[in-house]
Formats: structure tokens, C-alpha cells, sequence
């Protein structure tokens, strides 16, 4: 999930689990503070009948009559002034029933007993229960409905605050991230945000993707120079030896040279490989070409026609698929299958079969099998075949042992799986793997 | 025929120089860029064989002033780099051939002859030899005015890169290297060179003799004239 989703998710579900506590305490809390209030209106009205009867005397509301009472219209509130018993009656403000002319209320009572001119009285002020809690669900709904809208407002406010500080970091994704390709040659310019902790992930970023590029650049150098240092005195002995070779030698002279050709010849195959491996590992090559693989195998074996035809070799191509492969680097997959068949030729019996076959189904990475009547290679030597310089069995027309090392190295690099079959005396057989499956020629 | 070679290495400058200077061209050797200006301005050249690793300045920098100050001139990039954008811009810059270091004397020589007919019709294109007429331009090769003797591809260019370096030994190497390229392979013991020219000595003999072609024991083929 996106931070920016997670985000927004917590604020949102935050906030609602907030109102729902709060619609859940509302009344509550309303009713409460109604009461308290009442509370304290009711301590109120008790001092100004104090005030009233420390200014005017009692009889102010007793006027002459042992006992003063008065409702309001509606009965919801009441004041009593009756003489105290003898028991003293602590003062309290308690929740009572009163029967007001035949009517059973419920009222907040306030009852405070004290004394005036050597008499007992008892004061008692109340408010019907009623009337104290009517103003709590207007009240309750319109905070709900400040609420609701405050919430709402903090969201989308949160959700565009959001949206907006997370930018920058989305342009780091989108641009540092997925847009750049190995090995970083274009970087763009540095992300503009008041973000440090985003400046910093950035500027670390591109600092790494330019020390990967200058580690690449380095490698790249290193091949090259490598290749000049190598070929150059390669080339200067094989011009002393033509140049020798066009003299009028003895023959003796002559073979000798050819011999050293020779072994020139090979110094040259093994460095060209080797600097084809490392500029392969080197990741020198771009894999933006797509091709028909039918056409690919014609190539290759037009290439090797003349070593068929030596060995009288029958070569079948069972391609039906009409199979295009894409984002692959096509002269290294033509060098691939042309060591694949080279091999299939070199290690055939004579008048053997090589056959190119494919497994081309919807869905499914694409195969292509390359499989020989060959001498096959032993199981023992099946893990090794891979690695540079090893060989199954010395024979007299044989190679340097790098060219299944080059097509691995290839495989590698494209993705692709390289799997091997032996049986000894039968032949062997070569599957390449890709990595996805093949389009069809349209 | 003027070539100026310009190249570092001194000691593969002379041995290029020695074998152009056989094949009758006349050389010219400069071993750094400065030089190789200098002599460009100086000289009208035919050919300018240019190394891209030059001590002071980069090989393609003087190809630029090469096509300013001598713009007749054919150029063939010799490069050790192997680098492929090398290879690209050297021909982007008007360079008419790209060769790899390592390579045999005779694939330039063919190379540059290569250059001369494209560029300039210069070279005739018909050889005689025997009772033969090889025709490089159309690729035939006819006896005493009849039809053409049908080759395959890969036997004319063997015959004509024979050839070309006639009344010198050309070895199987050298002749599996200039039809298969950087995929020739590493048999060279292998027969298949022998296979070609026994076939094409075969078509050619039903018509005249062939005597001038010519095996060198342990080494290869000769063209003798």
C-alpha cells in the first residue's frame, strides 16, 4: 500500500473513531453539565432569597403566614419556606418526587435549613428534572453537527496537506526510481522541496546512481584499454609473421611460422572472449531489439553451412511458431545460438542430425531446443560445462573451452535459462529459456 | 597511390608500411595526431590509415580535420578499442572502412582495394588470368568468352582474395578469417578451406587449365602469375 493511502486511511478511520467516542459520550456529557449547571442556578436563586431575607426580614415572604410557597406557570420551578423540624436536616440538592396539585413531578431540590430571629426554617428551591435536560438534544444535534463538520473540513484539508508533502517523494519514486535505467547516463536535476528529509533521500540518490554510473564508466574504460593493450602487440606479431610468410623461405621455415600463427590465432580467440564476456558482465550491450527466431537460427546456420556440409550433418529447423522475441540484444543472442550449434556440429558423429525445435505455448516462457546425435557429454562433466576453461574430453579439432562460457554469460544476461541433457553415445540437448513468452509474426 | 598511416605504435607502423610498401603503394608514417595534421596539410594523400588511440589527441578529432584538409582521401579506421560507438562514429564522421586490431595485412589490403573501386571506380575490375576472366564487379568468372563458371558465393570470394594477393602464399587462416569474419572458427586444421578450392579448381578445369593456382605445402594457397 501507498503511504500516501496509508496516510490518508489512519487520518480518515483516526478521525471517525474519535466521533464515534464523542457521539457515544455526547449525552452524557450534556446531561451532565445541564445538571451541574442547575446545580449551581439553584445555589444562585438560594442566595438571592438570602439576600431578599437578610434585607427585608422573613417576613418579606412569610408576610404574617407560617409558611410561604410559589410554582411558576408550568410547575417547573417551586419555592418553599416552612418552618424546620426539631431534627436537624442536613442541607442537600437531591432529585425528589413531589405531588404539585395532583401532578407527580420530578424536581431538582436544593434544601437548606437556617435559622432566623431563634426560628428554624427550611428553604427548599427546585427545577422539574424536565425542564433542566430540554435544551440537551437541540444541543446534542447541533454539535453533531459542528462536529460532522469539522471533521469533514480537518479530512479533506489533511488529505490535500498530505497529497502535498508526500510530492516530492512520489517524483523521487517516479523519476529516480522507475524512470532511471541502469546505467544512469541521463540523471535529472535535483528535486525542488522545502522537505529536508526528502532533499537528503534525494540528494543520496543521485549521488549513488552517479557512483554507479562513474563505477560503470570505469569498468567500460578499463575494457577498452584492456583490448587496446592486449590487441595491439597481438596485431604487431601477426604482421611480423605475414610479412615474414610472404619471404621466400625454406619450407621447414615456413611451417614453423604457420605453427606460430596459430597459436597467435588462439591467444587472439581466448582474449576476444574473455573481453566479450567482460564487456557482457559489463552491461555494454542494450537489449532494445526483437527479432523472429526462425530468421535468427537461418543465419546462424548459413554461417556455419560449410561445417554441415564437412561433416554431412542433417540440420532440421522445427520452428512453426513463427516466434518473435523482444528486448533482447540480437547479436549477442546470434552468438548464443551459434555457439549452442557450433558445439551441436563440432561434437556430432558424421552424418548426424542437429535439430532446432521450439516449445511455444500461450502463456508459458518460450523454449527453444537445440539437440544433437552426438557423442553427448558424460554426466559427471554436466555441471561443469559452464565455467570458463573446462572441457569435457581433449580431441584434436577442439576449442578453448570458452564458447558455452560466452552463451551462459549471454543467458545470463537476458534472463534467460540455459539447461543441458546428456546421454552419453546419443546426444545432447541444449533448452534456452526466456524469460516470457514469444509474440507471433503478424 | 599515397597512404599516410598514422599510428602509435611504431613497430606495427613498419610492418604495415613494409607490406603496403611491397604491394607498390607508397607510405607515409605519422605516430601522434600533431604529425599526422601536419602531414595531411602538407600532402595530397590517396588513402589515410587512421589509428583511434592516438597519445595526444583522439583519432576521430583528426578525422574531422582530415575531411576539411584532404577531403579525396579514403580513410580506413584501424581501432584496438573494440568499442562499437567508436565504430559508428568513425563512419557517422565520413570514415570509409572500420578494421578491429587485430587484423591480417592482406584483410586491409583487400579492404583498401575495396575502398578504391567504391570510391573511385579506380581499379580495373576485370583480371585475366590463365584463360580466365574474373569479373570483381559482377562477381564471374568466364573461359575464353563462354558462358560463366556458376561459383558459390563463399568460392568467388576465396578466388578473388587469392586474387588479390597474387604470387603470395595466403594461408587457410587467413582466407577462413576474411570469409567468416569474427566467426571464423578456431579449427584451422579443419579442411573445408581445402573443400572450396577443390571444388572451385574442379569447375574451373572442366573449361582450361588451373595450373596457376597453386598449393603451398603447410601453409595454404597461392595465385601464381
Amino acid at each position: 500500500m501507498k503511504l500516501f493511502t496509508k496516510l490518508t486511511l489512519f487520518i480518515t478511520l483516526s478521525k471517525l473513531a474519535i466521533v464515534a467516542l464523542f457521539v457515544w459520550l455526547l449525552p452524557f456529557l450534556v446531561n451532565r453539565i445541564a445538571f451541574q449547571y442547575n446545580d449551581y442556578y439553584l445555589k444562585m436563586q438560594k442566595k438571592k432569597v438570602l439576600q431578599v431575607i437578610g434585607k427585608s426580614g422573613i417576613d418579606a415572604y412569610l408576610q404574617g403566614e407560617p409558611s410561604y410557597g410559589s410554582y411558576t406557570m408550568l410547575k417547573e420551578e417551586y419555592i418553599s419556606l416552612e418552618p424546620a423540624g426539631k431534627i436537624p436536616v442536613p442541607d442537600t440538592i437531591t432529585t425528589q418526587q413531589r405531588v404539585v396539585e395532583g401532578d407527580t413531578l420530578t424536581y431538582r431540590v436544593l434544601s437548606y435549613t437556617f435559622r432566623d430571629h431563634q426560628h428554624s426554617y427550611m428553604l427548599e428551591i427546585g427545577k422539574t428534572t424536565a425542564s433542566i435536560g430540554q435544551y440537551n438534544q437541540p444541543l446534542q444535534r447541533v454539535a453533531l453537527y459542528v462536529l460532522i463538520a469539522l471533521i469533514v473540513s480537518t479530512i479533506v484539508l489533511d488529505f490535500i496537506y498530505t497529497r502535498l508533502l508526500l510530492r516530492p517523494l512520489s517524483a523521487i519514486i517516479h523519476k529516480r526510481l522507475q524512470q532511471a535505467k541502469f546505467p544512469f547516463k541521463e540523471i535529472p536535476p535535483p528535486l525542488q522541496t522545502t522537505t529536508t528529509d526528502f532533499r537528503y533521500l534525494d540528494d543520496a540518490l543521485t549521488a549513488l546512481m552517479g557512483q554507479v554510473r562513474e563505477a560503470f564508466e570505469k569498468e567500460r574504460e578499463f575494457t577498452a584499454n584492456a583490448s587496446h593493450e592486449l590487441m595491439t602487440p597481438i596485431g604487431i606479431l601477426q604482421h611480423k609473421m605475414e610479412n615474414l610468410l610472404i619471404e621466400e623461405l625454406p619450407e621447414a621455415t615456413e611451417k614453423r611460422i604457420m605453427d606460430m600463427m596459430k597459436t597467435l590465432q588462439r591467444l587472439k580467440k581466448i582474449v576476444h572472449s574473455l573481453l566479450l564476456i567482460s564487456r557482457i558482465e559489463n552491461n555494454q550491450f542494450p537489449l532494445s531489439d526483437s527479432f523472429a527466431v526462425s530468421g535468427l537460427v537461418t543465419e546462424v546456420r548459413e554461417e556455419l553451412e560449410h561445417r554441415l556440409l564437412e561433416q554431412q550433418l542433417s540440420f532440421r529447423m522445427q520452428l512453426p511458431g513463427k516466434a518473435v522475441l523482444t528486448s533482447l540484444n540480437h547479436d549477442l543472442i546470434f552468438q548464443l545460438v551459434y555457439n549452442l550449434l557450433n558445439n551441436a556440429i563440432r561434437y556430432n558423429k558424421p552424418g548426424g542430425a542437429i535439430i532446432v525445435s521450439e516449445t511455444n505455448l500461450p502463456g508459458k516462457p518460450y523454449q527453444l531446443h537445440i539437440r544433437d546425435t552426438g557423442i553427448g557429454i558424460p554426466k559427471e562433466a554436466l555441471g561443469s560445462i559452464f565455467q570458463r576453461f573446462k572441457k569435457v574430453e581433449k580431441k584434436e579439432n577442439e576449442g578453448y573451452g570458452l564458447g558455452l562460457s560466452i552463451a551462459h554469460t549471454i543467458a545470463k544476461y537476458h534472463d534467460i535459462e540455459i539447461s543441458v541433457a546428456s546421454t552419453p553415445g546419443e546426444g545432447t540437448v541444449f533448452t534456452l529459456t526466456f524469460p516470457g513468452e514469444a509474440q507471433r509474426l503478424p | 597511390m599515397k597512404v599516410l598511416i598514422v599510428e602509435d605504435e611504431r613497430s606495427m607502423a613498419a610492418e604495415i608500411e613494409a607490406f603496403l610498401t611491397k604491394a607498390q603503394y607508397s607510405c607515409d608514417l605519422a605516430f601522434t595526431a600533431r604529425e599526422g595534421l601536419e602531414k595531411i596539410e602538407d600532402n595530397a594523400y590517396n588513402f589515410i590509415l587512421l589509428d583511434l588511440g592516438l597519445p595526444d589527441k583522439d583519432g576521430l578529432m583528426l578525422l574531422k580535420e582530415a575531411r576539411k584538409s584532404c577531403p579525396d582521401a579514403a580513410c580506413i579506421i584501424l581501432s584496438a578499442r573494440g568499442q562499437l560507438e567508436d565504430r559508428i562514429k568513425g563512419l557517422d564522421l565520413g570514415a570509409d572502412d572500420y578494421l578491429p586490431k587485430p587484423f591480417s595485412l592482406l584483410e586491409l589490403q583487400a579492404r583498401m582495394q575495396a575502398v578504391l573501386r567504391r570510391k573511385f571506380g579506380m581499379q580495373d575490375a576485370t583480371i585475366v588470368i590463365g584463360d580466365f576472366k574474373v569479373d570483381l564487379q559482377k562477381r564471374t568468372v568466364s573461359c575464353n568468352d563462354e558462358a560463366d563458371i556458376a561459383l558459390s558465393k563463399k568460392e568467388f570470394d576465396l578466388l578473388s582474395y587469392l586474387l588479390l594477393h597474387k604470387n603470395r602464399p595466403v594461408t587457410r587462416m587467413q582466407l577462413s578469417e576474411h570469409i567468416w569474419g569474427g566467426f571464423a572458427d578456431d579449427d584451422y586444421d579443419s579442411n573445408y578451406i581445402d573443400v572450396h578450392i577443390k571444388n572451385i579448381r574442379k569447375k574451373l578445369s572442366a573449361r582450361a587449365p588451373v595450373d596457376w593456382l597453386q598449393t603451398v605445402r603447410s601453409v595454404g594457397y597461392k595465385v601464381k602469375i
